[in-house]
């Protein structure tokens, strides 16, 4: 399977980096990049279709793109290619360059322009994926790094160039060769819930992702074996390419020869198990209820809403409830409970409320009213989002890891994190 | 004295000034060199002047790597503002051979853009690669082949053939990887270097290291999609092979095997087994699909997708519901996987909704979906109806009416309608949920809700069905509430529909008790009138449906002169339209009532001053055979179709999800499966039987045997051995393994009984034959060769995952 190239557009429609168009000739990106830019003038990003469809004179092609860190990434597809085949090379290119300038944004990738074009010439042979392995790209793309620009400025030639063994290490995620003074690998299990609410406070759907980002700094060629307390609510488990599936599918355990640096080990989905049976999703239960009422009238509406949270010990933060109060309304006033804020945004008409720290069982309102010129149409749902550190909603616990091949013992810290979505209808 | 002291003097003072100036370079460059470490390196390339530009030449030519590197990054950047810098090509390609690596880097991407343009220079920059490939470095070496494969300079063609092959050979997996991707890139450039590249990449499919072997599948699927032939030793390695292999080989890979599969293996089916039924796997299809199921747990989308092509296209029936979950897993992933996951689950859930329908809560439409997502979601959902969820669903239609999108609340008002028809128990609620919007509903939803409801009422009326419905809802009833409504209704083509309606359904029967005009319905004139009023401001299509909702009650009431003197006004009114149709129509219609209503034949025909009254001669109908004409032979409603995809789209493909044909049309498509599939000893390893081709032209009898001797050629079920051909050339290769000479015996022996049909096949079959012959000797010498090589890397990431 063949992409065509990468484009690294600005928020302005200005490209940064194009690249990898040889069988195609000039004019094609730039085709793409019109497109591009036509298809966002008439709509917001968010409404813009990820694949779309360009006319070019070889015959009909795709753009299919993302968005990151206030830029957008192009790559163009001809020919009958898979569209996730592009998203996937475009997830994998942003998490290298991630790894490379550490933000992602126009200024950072302006900065290192040259190390990103070398990165892609690694990464793509005449639109093949061809090294994508952060840690072997590692190896011949050089990181821009603080000492080498000193180095640079001193005029001394750069002894830390590339490695002299490259593509060595007989496993594709892994350095040869690899030294800490102080061994130590971090797990963060991050638990992201997403549900749907109706009118009357039934949850609809509610499904919880999680995700094991994992920082690994440990010297050698270490073998490891993790387990966990108990895996039977954990589905649809993924895993990142050093997991021998195998063992997995037999013991439940998680054996592996870790990549060096950060790498997300695996995702599962949480399903509650009831008595033993897994069947389909089942609602899982939110940390907070809403009691929305809205009246709406000629010229506006009065709104009044009660936050509640429904945590017995946990605190839950940083609660965004955001509604689109749709065209024409110009403006609102509300009054809050302490320890919360609000706000409208009168560009999106988008009336937001903040609660900083929701400690357990409090209860929160926002009352107010909204002027409009017209009889206004809100959006049928409030958007809330909300956080809940040092916890997750599956209670994933890490029960040992052992390592194998190297002598040490290695420090280990394991951290939960859970966030939420939640549409909730009125 | 005097003249040396002043030379002194002189040499002093030339000093400290050197010294002096000296000291103000040092420092001036220093000072120039911390700004660019504070603003940090390369933005300044980017926003590169003009001045710059003149120092480019200048910079390359320089002795001093920096300023090379400053000239290179200058034109890089140039470069990405899309400007034309192929004037400089003569004194980059002097860096060439550049000692510093990141040098050497920049002039290659600069080298690839604008080889073609200047192959005379490019030839310049051979002689280094070819040294490069000897480099004990591997990065060198797979660099130096990747750019001069990359050179699109014809004239090297036969260079670069070399160069991939010797790279073929390399001990290193990421330089055998490249070699795979030059195949390719040779091919483009000369498809007359085929019969050169076939042996390397043979060469290359033994690979043992799964670095390279996905850029090989891409390699064969590119160069020679259909040598399935040099496949048969490597299908079974292949397959063990998939997991250990990189994400992008692994849909490289995958692909090739699938296609593999459907030309080879036989396609999978029942067998009846001691009275069961029971599924029939060829064993090498299923090794395929059990090699793929752990791919389901990548977390790379387009491998999971390519693992669900396995199943959805080649695997048995019954193991299909394992891509259930691995691709409802993926629409969490991120926006855009999310589109196009969803418009290949229209094309799965199509084929079987049933596995899908528990998981329906999946694909619940948020508000802030994009509107191409909420249009896929809202297609899944109603082919996910059912009688268990239908009540649940259409509370989530009637919440998704009432979207701020026109066009998803019109789609949600069709999801009704198609409920309504697909699960009879829901029509009431259904109906009354229609009902409601007509009454509350924004314009859009009104104006969809009285398209839907003209389907069903049109539906209802035509089956009969009307005595199951409650009274609430009684199609007749519906009518009344529509035509109550008609002034709240503005949308066109919906106003054109209720007065449609009214129309037709406006007929009472005498034995009912009717408080209006008698054989008529009493909301119907009512329509007429308060239309009539408005009538110059209608649009055509309305003005239209007047006339007829005029003819149909007049001919209902020919009588009564309410209805007389309202039809001559809409009918003078439409005689001198604007509109030609709406003329014609009044015209056609005035004189189709000519037999009807003498009184409206005398008023109309007295105003038309131009025509002739009363004889126009032809032929006049009575009044039955006019309401024949205008009010039977009705179509049944079409049946609206809410799904637009089409039913041939591919799982996997660009076509599927932009809707749109692409100029390459089918090529996700898999082949069809054969009638019968080959041998599977055919796939045995070269070790365990060394008379491969013997082997190759008995399954291909075993082919024909069947077909001539069973009458259904195209027998889809395979056959487990029950042919009396398979078993016996299966017992000759047992016991005469080594022996080919019996084997060619029966084989003549066949061909004599055949048809002439196999007569001319068989020609064929001999050259291939020849060729595979020649091709198999070729592998039996080099394999000592690459059984050494490929030692090295058994240390690989294969054995890791054992």
């Amino acid at each position: 399977m063949v992409i065509d190239g990468i484009i690294i557009l600005e928020a302005s429609g200005r490209p940064i980096v194009q690249t990898n168009f040889r069988s195609k000739g000039p004019a094609y990106p730039l085709l793409h990049i019109d497109a591009f830019n036509n298809a966002l003038s008439e709509t917001q990003y968010a409404n813009l279709d990820p694949v779309l469809s360009v006319a070019a004179h070889h015959g009909p092609s795709a753009c299919c793109h993302m968005e990151c860190g206030g830029l957008r990434f192009l790559c163009p597809v001809s020919g009958d290619v898979d569209p996730l085949f592009a998203f996937s090379f475009l997830q994998t290119l942003v998490e290298v360059l991630h790894d490379y300038v550490n933000d992602i944004s126009p200024t950072s990738l302006r900065d290192h322009f040259d190390v990103v074009y070398q990165l892609l010439e690694e990464m793509l042979d005449n639109g093949h994926p061809l090294t994508t392995e952060r840690n072997t790209l590692r190896d011949i793309v050089l990181p821009p790094s603080l000492w080498s620009k000193v180095l640079a400025v001193a005029g001394a030639p750069d002894f830390s160039k590339t490695s002299a063994n490259p593509f060595a290490s007989p496993l594709p995620w892994r350095k040869l060769g690899v030294k800490y003074a102080n061994n130590e690998i971090y797990f963060d299990i991050n638990e992201s819930m997403t549900a749907i609410v109706n009118k009357n406070g039934t949850v609809l759907s509610s499904q919880v992702w999680g995700e094991i980002d994992t920082n690994c700094h440990l010297s050698g060629m270490p073998d490891l074996l993790l387990t966990f307390r108990d895996t039977k609510s954990l589905q649809d488990c993924s895993f990142h390419p050093c997991v021998r599936l195998q063992k997995w599918s037999k013991d439940k355990m998680l054996s592996f020869v870790p990549p060096d640096g950060s790498f997300v080990l695996m995702e599962f989905r949480y399903s509650p198990v009831v008595s033993g049976v897994v069947s389909a999703p089942r609602p899982i239960p939110l940390p907070f209820t809403l009691t929305p009422s809205i009246t709406l009238s000629e010229n506006g509406g009065v709104i009044d809403l009660t936050l509640t949270s429904r945590l017995s010990a946990r605190v839950i933060e940083r609660i965004v409830v955001e509604l689109v109060l749709g065209r024409g309304v110009t403006g609102a006033s509300c009054t809050v409970s302490s320890g919360a804020t609000w706000g409208f945004d009168p560009k999106a008409r988008r009336l937001r409320w903040e609660i900083q720290k929701a400690p357990q069982g409090a209860s929160y309102s926002l009352r107010g009213t909204f002027s409009a010129t017209e009889k206004p149409s809100p959006a049928r749902a409030f958007q809330i989002s909300f956080d809940i550190s040092q916890n997750t909603f599956s209670g994933l616990k890490v029960d040992q890891l052992r390592v194998q091949n190297e002598g040490y013992k290695p420090y280990k810290g394991v951290r939960g994190k859970s966030i939420g979505d939640v549409e909730w209808r009125w | 004295m005097a003249g040396r002291g002043l030379n002194l003097n002189n040499f002093a003072e030339s000093f400290t000034e050197n010294a002096s100036r000296l000291g103000a370079r040092i420092q001036e460059s220093f000072s120039e060199h911390t700004r660019d470490l504070g603003r940090g390196p390369s933005s300044g390339y980017f926003d590169a002047t003009e001045d710059r530009i003149k120092n480019i030449r200048k910079h390359l030519d320089s002795n001093s790597d920096r300023e090379k590197l400053d000239g290179l990054k200058t034109l890089i950047a140039l470069i990405s503002r899309g400007r034309n810098v192929s004037e400089f090509f003569p004194y980059v390609v002097k860096n060439v051979a550049s000692q510093n690596l990141e040098i050497r880097k920049l002039v290659y991407i600069y080298l690839l853009r604008y080889a073609e343009s200047e192959p005379d220079l490019a030839l310049l920059s051979i002689n280094t690669f070819q040294k490069d490939l000897t480099d004990y470095n591997p990065l060198i070496r797979s660099m130096a082949l990747r750019v001069l494969s990359g050179i699109n300079v014809p004239m090297i063609g036969n260079i670069v053939v070399m160069s991939v092959k010797k790279c073929a050979a390399d001990t290193s997996p990421y330089v055998r990887k490249a070699a795979a991707f030059a195949v390719i890139k040779c091919y483009q450039m000369d498809a007359s270097h085929l019969p050169s590249l076939i042996p390397i990449l043979e060469s290359l499919l033994k690979d043992k290291s799964p670095l390279s072997i996905g850029a090989v599948a891409d390699a064969f699927q590119e160069v020679c999609p259909t040598r399935f032939d040099l496949l048969h030793k490597h299908y079974r390695r292949l397959c063990r092979m998939l997991v250990d292999v990189d994400a992008w080989g692994q849909v490289s890979l995958i692909e090739l095997l699938a296609r593999y599969a459907r030309s080879m293996l036989s396609r999978p089916g029942l067998v009846q087994k001691e009275g069961e039924q029971s599924d029939f796997v060829d064993p090498d299809l299923q090794l395929l699909l059990s090699c793929c199921e752990p791919l389901f747990m990548s977390r790379n989308p387009a491998v999971v997708l390519a693992a669900a092509r396995i199943f959805f296209y080649l695997g048995p029936d019954s193991q299909r519901s394992k891509i259930v979950s691995p691709l409802l897993r993926l629409l969490h992933q991120s926006a855009g996987i999310e589109r196009v996951v969803l418009s290949y689950l229209i094309t799965v859930i199509r084929n079987s909704p049933e596995a899908f329908i528990p998981y329906y809560s999946s694909f619940l439409v948020k508000t802030i979906d994009s509107p191409n997502v909420k249009r896929d979601k809202l297609r899944i959902l109603v082919m996910l109806l059912s009688v268990d969820n239908f009540q649940a669903l259409l509370r989530e239609f009637v919440v998704y009416a009432e979207d701020t999108d026109h066009e998803f609340v019109s789609e949600a008002v069709k999801a009704i309608g198609r409920c309504a028809r697909v699960i009879p128990d829901s029509a009431p609620n259904c109906l009354s949920a229609l009902m409601e919007f007509i009454k509350h509903g924004s314009d859009a939803a009104i104006s969809s809700s009285v398209l839907v409801l003209k389907t069903l009422v049109q539906n209802h009326m035509q089956n009969g069905q009307s005595a199951a419905s409650t009274a609430s809802n009684s199609p007749l009833r519906i009518v009344g509430e529509l035509a109550a409504r008609i002034g709240e209704v503005k949308h066109p083509a919906a106003r054109a529909c209720i007065i449609w309606l009214v129309g037709q359904y406006a007929s009472v029967p005498d034995d009912q008790p009717n408080q209006g005009i008698s054989g008529i319905a009493m909301w119907a004139p009512d329509v007429l009138r308060r239309v009539a009023k408005t009538f110059s401001s209608e649009e055509p299509v309305v003005k239209l449906q007047l006339c007829t909702l005029a003819t149909k009650l007049l001919l209902l009431a020919p009588d009564h002169q309410t209805l007389i003197l309202l039809a001559r006004y809409v009918f003078n009114l439409a005689r001198y339209d604007m509109d030609y149709d709406v003329r014609d129509r009044a015209r056609m219609l005035g004189m189709l009532l000519h037999g009807v209503s003498q009184e409206f034949r005398l008023t109309n025909g007295s105003m038309d001053g131009a025509e002739e009254v009363v004889d126009r001669g032809g032929v006049v109908l009575r009044r039955e055979q006019v309401k024949l004409v205008l009010f039977e032979g009705k179509l049944q409603a079409p049946e609206e179709k809410i799904s637009t995809g089409g039913e041939s789209d591919i799982l996997g493909s660009l076509e599927a999800v932009t809707g749109r044909p692409m100029s390459l049309g089918s090529s996700r498509r898999l082949p069809d499966w054969p009638d019968e599939g080959t041998d599977s000893s055919l796939r045995d390893a070269e070790e365990e039987y060394p008379a491969a081709p013997v082997t190759s032209i008995a399954s291909r009898t075993v082919g024909f045997g069947s077909s001539s001797k069973f009458s259904s050629p195209a027998s889809r079920t395979p056959v487990g051995g029950p042919s009396p051909q398979g078993s016996f050339y299966n017992n000759n290769k047992t016991s005469d393994a080594n022996t080919p000479k019996s084997t060619w015996k029966d084989l003549d022996k066949f061909y004599e009984d055949g048809d002439e049909e196999s007569e001319e096949e068989e020609e064929e079959e001999s050259e291939e034959d020849e060729e595979e012959e020649t091709a198999e000797t070729k592998v039996v010498e080099e394999k000592d060769d690459s059984d050494a090589e490929s030692d090295d890397d058994d240390e690989g990431p294969g054995s890791e995952s054992e």
